[in-house]
């Protein structure tokens, strides 16, 4: 320790132990202990930097800063404390911070392992590819005898883009090794199968086939070999061994889709080309024979098969899933339905079905071989004969095929799932119900949807799916007291908080997330925030879980996996498949994250806006409101932490984008508004949005409060306005954008945002113009429930309206839509 | 429906089809601990008859085994020990809890020589004890009093694997190669039943894995058991 003040040999015992308390969390004992200490050496910064460890650790996180900064005044020179500096920072996900922390406590003590191994893992969670080299460089340095250095560094060389650094150190490692490892070595096998993936990378497919090949007994993953081989053979083009490679995988899991791509490549047979559907098909049959169960091969012709063809097999298909009484039939072949020709071909069959004699055909005539364990999984029920199984599975069919919107008829969903459930399936099987409340949701009747999925789950109290679902409808239907109420039938009873409790630390995505959108639609924008402020925080925690996870992956002498048994000798570099897997776990958690934030922030940010200074008012949950009070203050700023990782991590998203354009365009930031609006325009160019914000931001250049810098206005120039000069004024772009989409309920919105934009003020003409527009979105007939609902939105907070002028959209929109809710 | 190993990126969407099914629920980290120590024995069924909306679409989980080996097995057997396994309500009957399974138990006994595996049910959820019983083919080993926190008992279940070494020796003495797939050692038709099941659930809420004894001022890694697995919804 470099500590200026040293403690007697008493003290140094106890310092010791507020460390290992720390170390087992045995918070209290350790704040005991330090404050003995520190009784008698008030100002030892190595005991304050502990004690304020242990102070974040239990949440007290500002007194814990204050506490080493104190520390970090008494002993400057401490790496301790500096280590702690990094620590707490690291805790508040401020990296950079706690990266320069790190590197001064590594300064002070370049020996020290543990801090080393923190500076890497932060560097691996940044992606600072370079400096997590270099780390990983010293470490193996300072001790080349753990295998898991040389194979981390391998990893680092790998990310860093050096594949043939990456080969060599791993080859290195083996050929030092004195003796052949043991069979069960779990870290050995894996990490040769490690180095395949990387010769495999380097595009030495030969050599990666011969590798595997070299190394295959020994190997313990044997799926993984197997798949390895059958790429590479399939990559050399040599055909007839990687249609064996994949008939072998196939035997082994024959509902592995990926499996299926492989063989047909093997086999030289294109889906695209109709000449090769013939072999393509008695390719699928040869698979389809072979078990009763499986369902793959038996669906996957589908996909390709057309005209007659497809109307057989499907006939096929169909009798035999719906004889069966398979629920997920419908599911399983919704895809088909974006082609309009399949999606006639199915509904003329299953309507066929409905029409022969019961017991003549459909395979009622006989129960499946092991068709009664599908039924006994109900004991209060009685298993139904197949002429019943059939009608329902038939009903059942049709309902949700004209309850999907790519062939939504509603009154007829109704009339088959009322069917289905005259035929009383069982006392306890909600299936039915449950599909009820769905086409009630569907006809916007959210209160009586809410009501019947409460019935479909009084059928059945002792499943939780049910419940899951009847606690979605109540959220749709703004029950926020009775989804508690239903969730909590199945939460622990000893959670604190209650089940809302325990639902936030059981990390209940969904629940939070509902449960936010449906004060926003009731205007209660604290609690709404704080709801979508949970669920931020919960993709928080799960980054925080995978950065412990590169510790546990590769930390040193973990006792785990030196002492074999146990995990196997698991991690070292077994961690080398690891780490990659919890790299693309982030970058895949990062991706949904940012989606989730762009829920957040599209809804999250218009509040803010929009409200500014009245938000203060909102009479809302104590906490709930100090937040908004808090976001209110700097609203936009405040939704650019949540559109900005959007923006970055799936930049794809154009829900994302026309976020990301909204908050620029208020923040008058007109270059990344514009780099927002191209991503829009390339991800779907005819996506209403293209329309309104670019004249909104033509509207926002044209009205600059002083002019742009030179460098922006050129881009400005050359990339939007040049482009926009040949469409007249905005006025005029806009008349004529309508006259072209007429038709489409969100194009003439965006027109109408548009126009509003142009004359905030508008006068009685303008609104006039305006509301008749919206009414006539309402004669279109590709235009939705929840367009219409939008369009109301627009109408009322956009135009402005008067009571007279909503009045008569809801009228009209009542007519298209009786039972919705919203129109009531 | 696609059945296939379960990756990293698929966790949160396990998670949420976990407490969608079953009153056992775990954080995030549980499962990442599964699926980084034993990456090769949980399995998830995807449906990838979905409609793609966006570039980043999350897979579409309706079914998962989530499994590991017994770190300390106390009869010194090597065993895999199932923690939870669910299928959603909606994709029954597709015999998918025991597609889940029979890759689980391959896995464990190919690349850990697992003996036999093991999971606990509820006394009460006759659905999921058929399931492992009849469809399976596991056997009650006995009753566990007050196993999980609500003081219900749990009957400890086991499967002998042996069936995968015959499995094993057909397949190296299968010169032809032919197309006759084994199906020795499937029982019955799967998919029926409670689909739920669950996993072992010890009393103490959190317990320490060894697996951050010498960490420094790192951080241990916490095994959640607040969150029993378990049983299912059991429609019984």
């Amino acid at each position: 320790m470099s500590n200026t003040q040293v403690l007697q040999s008493k003290e140094q015992t106890l310092f010791r132990h507020v460390v290992q308390n720390y170390e087992s969390k045995q918070y209290k004992k350790g704040l005991k202990a330090a404050e003995q200490i520190l009784r008698k050496y008030p100002n030892h910064g190595d005991t304050q930097a502990m004690k304020a460890l242990i102070l974040s650790s239990q949440g007290k996180s500002e007194e814990a800063f204050e506490l080493c900064k104190v520390a970090l005044k008494n002993a400057m020179k401490s790496q301790v404390c500096w280590h702690v500096y990094g620590l707490l920072y690291r805790g508040q996900r401020n990296y950079e911070e706690a990266l320069k922390a790190y590197r001064f406590a590594l300064r002070l003590d370049p020996e020290s392992t543990q801090i080393q191994r923190d500076l890497a893992m932060l560097q691996v969670q940044m992606r600072d590819y370079d400096g997590y080299l270099q780390s990983r460089r010293t470490m193996l340095q300072a001790r080349p005898q753990n295998r898991q250095n040389w194979t981390a560094l391998a990893i680092a060389l790998q990310m860093s883009g050096d594949l043939a650094g990456a080969e060599d150190v791993l080859q290195k490692y083996e050929e030092s090794m004195r003796q052949t490892p043991s069979r069960g070595d779990m870290e050995h096998a894996e990490a040769v199968l490690y180095k395949n993936t990387i010769i495999a990378e380097r595009g030495e497919m030969e050599r990666a086939l011969e590798h595997v090949d070299s190394v295959a007994k020994m190997a313990l993953d044997k799926t993984a070999v197997m798949e390895m081989r059958a790429q590479y053979l399939l990559a050399l083009g040599r055909k007839e061994e990687a249609v064996e490679a994949y008939t072998k995988l196939l035997r082994r899991n024959a509902e592995h889709r990926e499996y299926y791509e492989g063989l047909e490549k093997a086999m030289g047979l294109d889906r695209s080309k109709t000449e090769d559907h013939q072999k393509l098909g008695e390719m699928y049959h040869s698979w389809g024979v072979q078990s009763d169960r499986v369902d793959a091969p038996r669906r996957l012709p589908l996909d390709f098969k057309t005209s007659d063809a497809f109307r057989q097999h499907a006939d096929k298909y169909l009798r035999r899933m719906l004889k069966k009484g398979v629920p997920s039939t419908f599911a399983n072949l919704k895809q088909l339905y974006s082609d309009p020709e399949k999606k006639e071909t199915i509904r003329e069959l299953v309507e066929g079905y409905i029409s022969e004699q019961p017991h003549t055909n459909g395979g009622a005539e006989r129960s499946e071989p092991n068709g009664s364990a599908d039924d006994s999984h109900s004991t209060t029920s009685k298993p139904h004969d197949s002429a019943t199984t059939w009608e329902l599975s038939l009903n059942y069919f049709l309902a949700q095929h004209y309850d999907y919107h790519l062939s939504r008829d509603l009154a007829k969903a109704r009339k088959y799932i009322d069917r289905a459930i005259e035929l009383k399936p069982s006392e306890t099987d909600y299936t039915y119900h449950m599909t009820r409340a769905r086409v009630l949701k569907h006809a916007g009747n959210v209160a009586e949807a809410s009501k019947a999925m409460n019935e479909a789950r009084e059928m059945d109290l002792k499943d939780r799916y049910i419940n899951t679902k009847c606690a979605k409808y109540q959220l749709r239907n703004n029950q926020h007291d009775d989804a508690v109420a239903t969730m909590g039938l199945f939460t622990r009873k000893e959670a604190v908080g209650g089940p809302l409790g325990d639902l936030l630390d059981m990390q209940c995505v969904w629940f939070i997330t509902e449960d936010g959108e449906a004060y926003l639609r009731q205007g209660n924008l604290g609690l709404a925030l704080k709801r979508f402020k949970a669920v931020f925080d919960v993709f928080g925690t799960w980054e925080d879980d995978q950065f412990d996870f590169h510790s546990f992956s590769l930390r040193k002498g973990m006792p785990l996996l030196a002492k074999g048994g146990g995990v196997n000798g698991e991690g070292a570099e077994g961690a080398a498949e690891r780490k990659k897997a919890a790299k693309k776990a982030k970058r895949e958690a990062e991706k949904a994250e940012a989606e989730r934030k762009a829920a957040a922030a599209k809804k999250a940010s218009p509040a803010k806006k929009n409200e500014d200074g009245e938000v203060k008012k909102e009479d809302a949950d104590p906490l709930g409101a100090e937040l908004l009070k808090a976001a209110g203050e700097s609203p936009l700023e405040e939704a650019m932490k949540w559109v900005g990782p959007l923006l970055e991590m799936s930049p794809r998203n154009v829900e994302g984008q026309i976020a990301g354009f909204e908050v620029y365009i208020r923040r008058k930031k007109y270059l990344p508004a514009l780099k927002c609006l191209l991503a829009i325009s390339s991800i779907d160019p005819e996506h209403p949005k293209c329309h309104e914000q670019g004249c909104r931001l033509r509207l926002a250049l044209e009205k600059l409060d002083e002019p742009l810098p030179e460098k922006a206005r050129q881009v400005v120039d050359s990339k939007f306005l040049r482009i926009t000069a040949s469409k007249g004024s905005i006025e005029e772009e806009n008349e004529e954008y309508l006259a072209k989409h007429k038709a489409s309920a969100l194009h003439v919105q965006g027109v109408v945002r548009v126009r509003h934009a142009l004359h905030p003020d508008g006068s009685g003409e303008v609104k006039e113009k305006s509301a008749k527009d919206l009414q006539h979105t309402l004669d279109s007939g590709s235009t939705t429930l929840v367009q219409a609902e939008e369009g109301l939105l627009v109408l009322s907070e956009v135009v402005e309206a008067d009571g007279k002028a909503k009045e008569a959209y809801v009228a009209k929109a009542r007519e298209r839509w009786p039972e919705a809710t919203v129109f009531q | 429906m696609d059945i296939r190993v379960l990756r990293p990126s698929d966790i949160p969407h396990v998670q949420q089809t976990n407490i969608t099914n079953l009153p056992e629920n775990y954080f995030c980290k549980y499962y990442l601990y599964h699926a980084l120590s034993w990456p090769q024995l949980s399995y998830v069924a995807v449906d990838v008859s979905r409609p793609k909306k966006t570039p980043y679409d999350a897979p579409k989980i309706v079914g998962y085994v989530l499994a590991k080996m017994e770190e300390d097995p106390a009869d010194g057997v090597q065993h895999g020990h199932i923690t939870s396994l669910s299928v959603m309500r909606t994709h029954r009957r597709l015999g998918l809890a025991e597609k889940l399974m029979r890759q689980s138990q391959r896995a464990m006994f190919e690349t850990y020589g697992a003996v036999y595996v093991s999971l606990h049910v509820r006394v009460s959820n006759i659905a999921a004890l058929a399931l492992y019983r009849d469809t399976l083919g596991f056997k009650v080993g006995g009753t566990e009093a007050k196993y999980y926190a609500d003081g219900e008992d749990a009957f400890s279940m086991r499967m002998d694997l042996d069936y995968l070494r015959n499995e094993a020796l057909d397949e190296e003495s299968d010169e032809e190669d032919g197309v006759e797939k084994d199906e020795g050692g499937e029982v019955g038709s799967a998919g029926k039943a409670g689909d739920g099941v669950d996993g072992a659930r010890k009393k103490e809420r959190k317990r320490k894995v060894r697996v951050g004894r010498q960490l420094g001022v790192g951080e241990l890694v916490e095994r959640n058991e607040s969150s029993v697995p378990e049983l299912t919804n059991g429609t019984a």
